[in-house]
């Protein structure tokens, strides 16, 4: 199991009730493999980089979804074959976030070992102190 | 020091190790831009002094946004 998080750019002629089928077709194939979306997020009609087929448009949409790897291939199949897809972009989130997440754990080894010695130092700073 | 100053050297800082941004996310296409300039080239290192390790995610970051439509590959 691992997060996933997918990119789409759809064309921007496909609109209303056809876009939210053709969303919803695609969820079924994500949650069809066992997967659980987390999180959706739309942006929504933009202007792109660069022409992609004689178009300056894109429908951007990104989800996260938690599952088996099982279900990125017929997922990118499906994409690869569909005409309203201009790009997309299936990314392992947990493998990306490996080195965040270390680093977030280390950093806050480190605080508590600072924290630990400060709290070590106020204890003895007394006694020290009546020493001197 | 006798010799004329002609400019103020300013001190380079890697933004992701100043920040603690350990991700450099493709989607967050202002961060991108700030290493981005109009040309569509990404900074070197030696402009923009950022660390080896967050150039070469950076550069990943760069180059997938670049293949969803979010940063140009050729700018002006």
């Amino acid at each position: 199991m691992a997060l996933y998080e997918l990119g789409l750019v759809l064309i921007p002629e496909l609109e209303g009730e056809d876009r939210e089928a053709f969303l919803s077709e695609l969820r079924a194939l994500v949650t069809g493999g066992g997967a659980s979306i987390v999180r959706e997020d739309v942006w929504g009609k933009r202007n792109l980089a660069y022409e992609i087929r004689h178009k300056r448009e894109g429908f951007y949409v990104f989800w996260q979804f938690d599952g088996s790897g099982a279900v990125i291939k017929p997922l990118e199949y499906k994409l690869r074959l569909s005409d309203q897809v201009l790009r997309y972009l299936t990314l392992n989130l947990d493998r990306e976030m490996r080195r965040s997440r270390k680093m977030e754990r280390r950093r806050a080894e480190r605080k508590a070992k600072a924290a630990a010695s400060r709290a070590e130092a106020a204890a003895a700073g007394p006694a020290a102190a009546e020493e001197a | 020091m006798s010799k004329k100053k002609y400019f103020v050297k300013r001190k380079k800082v890697c933004k992701f190790t100043a920040e603690g941004i350990d991700y450099i996310d493709y989607k967050d296409i202002d961060l991108l831009r700030q290493y981005v300039p109009v040309s569509g080239k990404i900074l070197p290192r030696r402009v923009s002094g950022t660390n080896p390790i967050y150039q070469r995610k950076l550069t990943r970051a760069v180059k997938r946004a670049r293949l969803m439509a979010l940063l140009p590959f050729v700018g002006e």
